[in-house]
């Protein structure tokens, strides 16, 4: 089954639109002319590439019609004239193609009888074509330079409004122009009950009590809110909240897709999510927080438990990698581990879609093919290992390093060899010298405690296909491995080996290769260093996502071309700008949003505004939304007084009823279903996930009406009011902890009736039916 | 008596469709994300809804049936009499790289026919597939790259072995929309969730999901979590949810308009139906004492019961698995295994194909069986078969196909396709298009560029289609 392989996704996607059985020349040109082309041709002529051969693309009607360096590639309705069919016959001493030789006079026939028809040909204006923009495809780097999201951070004079009065910060201008500009006014200011809950919620991903509700509303001091937001961001919950939001960034989960001997859980994997809280908490300023994600351990003044920053990548998804299979395709997955840090560096750090370009060019951005194999390298250049988190002798911490990477690799062979009955001969010595290493590493490992946490170690990867029967991983610490481009992703088709670097067009001039080992601390200091505009970009357009509710460039992983550019384009620069001039600090970006009079507008809906813009892109109000599971399922457990504050250690089952940690202690996994968080949207941690989703589905309300879960905190919820007197005493208690609010009489009156009625008919009391309805109220799982 | 087929809108006493109670279990239909609620640009809004058919479908269903494990092609529909000639010895085609070590030729020890007006040659371990042979459509040359089962079915799932990609039915989903806004799109039965990556939407937005159910169960209450309260009765529930809906709807005229707080009362209203509702539909024990014979009271039996009763109500695709675990992954003891394990199956598959036809919805239904390999024709372990991707084979029935065709050959002795191959992504592509889909341009934008179920593989068979 022959097929052109190389012929890029997108080409053949982007050949949509056509009906071929509409025009028998078109049948024609699909069945004929597009298939030889794809096989014989667009690998030097298409867009694709950022220099085709010849200035020639033969990838649309009007790239074959303008032709390259020789002029036109065809005339139609004359053949003989058409340089196409020239080169093809092999005749010109200059112009023989394609150069791997002559085609089947078949195939030549072909495009003889095509171009005398005519020369229909179906793929004109395709999307790739109306695509061009600064940095298009085929547009040399220098011109994908002057992209947008790549321009040096510059702080902007606020813009002139009409109203005046209403902005309290900067942010509050441009947002306020914007509406004017479009003929709207931004909403009245929230009540200050409503405020606190949202504030608490946001930073802290808690509700307050009914009491500190109350506080703040009668508070009419000026700093009242100011001191509350220092308050909350003073909480150690500010980073269980916060460094959740990197965790989605991150992908991160203490496991892998699958299970095998090569990829099996992480026992330590809550020392990075609890770092990550920790570096939250301590506000670690943003570029020193991912330098230290990659390289810790290299950085000064290195402490001994800032290993487990290294969890970033170290608790990265991996394929397992059966040593039964053959080099090619142990290679290929290694090659898909890679590709998945690439990714999610790329769109997690960068905005940038660098995976795309595994195989080819990237068709949109000014990505290359080198680029990406120069970012994989530096993942083909470290390898994902246990390392201590105590102070240790270099030495002694090397080799137990590698005692606890030897036992997993050498358990694995062990099992996957013990399996096969009948033994190979060139297996058979391996086995005994695997059981025995894997006896004496055991026993030393189990003698040491040292606490360990998974990181990443300068290590190449090779893949040593040597036996004929089993592959193996050939670690060689230290080493580092610049990869060949694998061309069109094949990798048992290596090209130009690509030094290890950061990617052209971020970089001043020519990328200089990394020297130091896998080259991770230069490709963090690259990151936050000659990236740092578009990296505080989607940093800040983040976090604007994460208190908005709906970011100001509405694809968050994709600052490309067929991302969305921001609505508020120099509101977003100017904000990064002052954000990395205030030291990449993000607690002074959370004042900075929250104090403003954008943050402060009420959600409530406004028709003429809503119809100018449904999906409030310009801010006329703040979008009201749905808690996310962290947020719902903690305020439940917070409000029936089961909630269990303890920090950090080891993760908890979500699926046990007797659950009360918060949720971001919940295990993560990749491999097993987590039912409950996969109702409410919870990202699935095998890749990068860009931002959540808020679903609301009839199952998440059977879970809501009939889970033992949720049964067990109405009734502790009702057991809080036992002490009042009387049902109005009652009542009121479950509103205030569940709704931080008093009920009105005729709520009261609600509830006092249905109590009455759920006693006349059941054993029940009434009270603990009544807490759940209240658990389920959309009052209570909305946020204003 | 079984309901007669119910056009959509067609009510029940209560005024409440037939179809309405599976409002998106799992995130499917009615699954209505805050940014759809409120109205989202056009084209935000195509990325969601359904986007073809691109042209008139055949089939309107699929049901796959998952041979989890990989079944032995030789022992089942491709005889190979030479491996009984040269019984114990290791050709030269033996040296494919398999998953282990493997021995000589093992021949089968079970008898085949030519069966049916066909005469395709049917192994006596499927005496009621053989009744229906004429109905099938059998591709012998089904190949595959990957030997280790995650991957491989991850590539027979998602045309990638990465455990990323969204899965065939959910692109079916994406592509077509349920056929009724009441049911999901995209129903799995598994005996276990664990195989949750295995109906995946991947990047695809979540409602097209496949939604989960535990086949192996009978009692719907079990299949559906959270389907029923243990402690409060119907009427308490009732009042319950009256005073919710009170509290809401007052809480929806303080706030102003919002579509996300109308559709969740809309869905906890819809809960509240479900419970009572899904009784039915997911309840294989309503069906004739007859049928359920003929289905076979086993968990493959009911699981094809419970796919025509889906498949009859509306969902455009089913995945049922052979289970539990990878039954079909014989490394040892394979007579023996299949002897015991063939007749559930057998009879399962060959009832589904024969009541849809019987009912006329095999026209509109495709039915394809198959796993995610085939086995070695050389031992493993003296009576075992290791996996082998180089050649197997898969049927189809019904949806377009032609039928009592039997299409593609291994070589002699059954180790590698070699006339008429036929890929992963040639089966996907034709799936896609006896569903009136254009497997090149179903297409979703994801982080940067389009991607498709075949990638820039696939070739639609139409060779063998009606």
């Amino acid at each position: 089954m022959s097929r052109p392989v190389f012929a890029a996704v997108c080409f053949a996607l982007l050949a949509a639109g056509v009906s071929p059985a509409q025009d028998e020349r078109i049948a024609f040109f699909e069945k004929k002319i597009r298939p030889a082309l794809e096989e014989h041709c667009l690998a030097c002529h298409s867009a694709k590439l950022a220099e085709p051969m010849g200035g020639l693309r033969l990838d649309s009607r009007e790239a074959v019609l303008r032709g390259g360096a020789n002029g036109p590639a065809l005339v139609a309705g004359k053949p003989e004239q058409s340089l196409i069919v020239k080169a093809l016959g092999y005749k010109e001493p200059t112009l023989k193609m394609p150069p791997t030789g002559k085609l089947p006079d078949r195939v030549i026939e072909d495009f003889r009888y095509w171009i005398a028809r005519g020369a229909s040909d179906p793929r004109a204006g395709e999307p790739r074509e109306r695509a061009a923009q600064p940095s298009g495809p085929g547009t040399p780097i220098e011109e994908g330079r002057s992209w947008w999201a790549f321009q040096p951070l510059r702080e902007y004079a606020a813009p002139q409004t009409r109203r005046l009065g209403w902005s309290r910060r900067k942010i509050d201008a441009f947002v306020l122009a914007k509406l004017e500009e479009n003929g709207l006014q931004p909403s009245p200011e929230v009540d200050r009950r409503t405020l606190i809950r949202r504030v608490s919620f946001d930073l802290t991903g808690l509700k307050p009590t009914y009491e500190e509700v109350e506080l703040f509303a009668a508070d009419e001091s000026p700093d009242a809110y100011a001191k509350l937001i220092e308050r909350l961001l003073a909480s150690p919950r500010y980073g269980e909240r916060w460094g959740r939001h990197w965790l989605d960034v991150a992908r991160w989960a203490e496991d892998h897709p699958t299970r095998e001997s090569t990829n099996q859980p992480h026992p330590y994997a809550w020392r990075y999510r609890d770092w990550v809280i920790e570096a939250f908490n301590a506000d670690i300023p943003y570029d020193r927080f991912i330098r230290m994600q990659f390289a810790a351990d290299l950085m000064p003044g290195f402490e001994p438990d800032q290993m487990r920053a290294l969890g970033y990548i170290g608790n990265a998804p991996m394929y397992h990698k059966d040593p039964r299979l053959s080099r090619d395709v142990i290679e290929t997955i290694a090659g898909d581990d890679w590709d998945e840090r690439v990714d999610a560096v790329s769109r997690g750090l960068l905005g940038l879609t660098v995976a795309c370009a595994r195989c080819h060019d990237h068709k949109f951005d000014p990505i290359t093919n080198k680029d990406y194999h120069a970012l994989a390298g530096v993942f083909a250049s470290l390898w994902l290992v246990k390392r201590p988190i105590v102070a240790m002798d270099p030495q002694a911490a090397d080799k137990l390093v590698w005692d606890h990477e030897r036992l997993v690799r050498r358990s694995g062979e062990l099992g996957n060899l013990k399996e096969l009955d009948t033994i190979a001969e060139e297996v058979h010595p391996k086995i005994a010298q695997l059981r025995q290493e894997t006896e004496k590493l055991k026993e030393r490992l189990r003698a040491d405690d040292t606490p360990m946490t998974h990181a990443v170690i300068d290590c190449g990867v090779w893949i040593d296909g040597n036996t004929p029967t089993v592959t193996w991983m050939d670690l060689r610490p230290g080493e580092a491995r610049d990869l060949p481009v694998f061309i069109r992703g094949n990798v048992a088709n290596p090209g130009e080996i690509v030094p290890r670097r950061f990617l052209t067009v971020l970089s001043k001039g020519e990328p200089e290769p990394f020297r130091n080992g896998s080259g991770r601390l230069e490709l963090a200091d690259k990151i936050v260093g000659e990236a740092a505009p578009l990296t505080a970009r989607v940093w800040v357009n983040r976090v604007w996502g994460w208190h908005f509710g709906g970011h100001l460039a509405r694809t968050p992983s994709d600052f490309g071309t067929q991302g969305q550019a921001p609505t508020h384009p120099r509101l977003l620069d100017d904000l990064a700008a002052r954000f990395v001039d205030n030291g990449w600090s993000l607690k002074w970006l959370h004042r900075e949003i929250m104090l403003s009079a954008a943050y402060r507008q009420a959600g409530r809906w406004n028709e003429a505004a809503f119809k100018a813009d449904p999906t409030n892109r310009l801010l006329w109000r703040v979008t009201p939304r749905r808690l996310d599971i962290e947020s719902w399922r903690d305020a439940i457990l917070q409000t029936s007084g089961e909630l269990d504050l303890t920090m950090g250690g080891p993760s908890t089952d979500i699926e046990q009823e007797t659950a009360a940690r918060r949720t971001v202690y919940t295990k993560i996994s990749r491999a097993a279903a987590h039912p409950i968080l996969e109702l409410y949207d919870f990202p699935d941690a095998k890749q990068h996930t860009p931002q959540r989703q808020a679903t609301t589905t009839p199952l998440q309300q059977l879970f809501l009406l009939n889970s033992r879960w949720m049964r067990k905190q109405a009734a502790s919820l009702a057991a809080k009011a036992d002490g009042a007197p009387g049902i109005v005493e009652k009542t009121r208690a479950l509103y205030r902890r569940t709704l931080n609010r008093d009920p009105s009489p005729e709520e009261i009156d609600l509830a006092a009736r249905f109590v009455e009625l759920t006693r006349g008919e059941s054993e029940r009391d009434g009270w603990t039916e009544l807490a759940q309805v209240l658990l389920g109220t959309n009052e209570f799982i909305f946020l204003n | 008596m079984r309901p007669e087929r119910k056009s959509p809108a067609a009510p029940l006493g209560g005024g409440l469709s037939r179809r309405a109670f599976v409002e998106s279990l799992c995130g499917g239909l009615g699954a209505l994300s805050l940014a759809d609620a409120l109205q989202t640009p056009v084209a935000a809004a195509n990325a969601l809804g359904p986007t073809g058919p691109h042209f008139a479908p055949k089939a309107k269903h699929v049901v796959f049936l998952f041979m989890t494990g990989g079944p032995s092609q030789v022992d089942l529909l491709d005889p190979k009499p030479a491996l009984l000639q040269y019984e114990g010895r290791r050709p030269d085609s033996a040296d494919l790289r398999t998953e282990r070590m493997t021995g000589g030729l093992l021949p089968s020890p079970f008898a085949f026919k030519a069966r049916g007006q066909s005469g395709i040659e049917v192994s006596e371990l499927l005496p009621r597939t053989a009744e229906i042979v004429d109905d099938l459509c059998v591709i012998r040359s089904m190949f595959t790259f990957n030997p280790t089962h995650t991957p491989a079915r991850n590539l027979i799932h998602s045309g990638n072995i990465a455990s990323t990609r969204p899965t065939l039915g959910s692109w079916v989903s994406y592509g077509l929309g349920s056929e009724n806004r009441n049911l999901p799109g995209f129903v799995a039965l598994c005996d276990s969730p664990n195989r949750k990556s295995l109906w995946r939407s991947g990047f695809l937005p979540a409602e097209h999901q496949g939604a989960h159910f535990n086949h192996t169960e009978t009692d719907p209450k079990k299949m559906i979590r959270y389907l029923t309260n243990d402690e409060l009765g119907p009427q308490a529930q009732r009042e319950q949810l009256d005073l919710l809906k009170t509290f809401n709807s007052r809480h929806l005229a303080a706030t102003g308009p919002d579509a996300f707080l109308e559709s969740r009362i809309a869905a906890m209203e819809t809960a509240y139906r479900m419970q009572f509702e899904a009784m039915d539909a997911f309840d294989v024990r309503k069906e004739p004492q007859k049928i359920r014979e003929e289905y076979g009271d086993t968990p493959f039996g009911n699981g094809c019961l419970l796919a025509r009763r889906l498949v009859e109500r509306g969902v455009r695709y089913v995945h049922l698995f052979s289970g539990p675990g990878q039954p079909w992954d014989d490394h040892k003891d394979i007579n023996e295994n299949l002897i015991k394990r063939c007749p559930a199956m057998d009879r399962g598959a060959a009832a589904l194909v024969r009541d849809l036809k019987r009912n006329g919805l095999l026209d509109e239904t495709l039915v394809v069986w198959g796993g995610e390999f085939g086995r070695t024709p050389v031992s493993e372990a003296g009576d075992g078969r290791d996996h082998n991707p180089y050649g197997f084979t898969m049927w189809l029935a019904g949806g377009g196909m032609k039928s009592g065709v039997c299409h593609g050959a291994t070589d002699e002795f059954g180790f590698q396709a070699v006339e008429n191959r036929v890929d992963v992504h040639d089966l996907h592509a034709t799936i896609l298009h006896l569903l009136g889909l254009d497997h090149e341009r179903l297409t979703y934008r994801y982080a940067g560029r389009d991607f498709r179920l075949t990638d820039v593989h696939g070739r639609v068979l139409k060779e063998l289609m009606v």
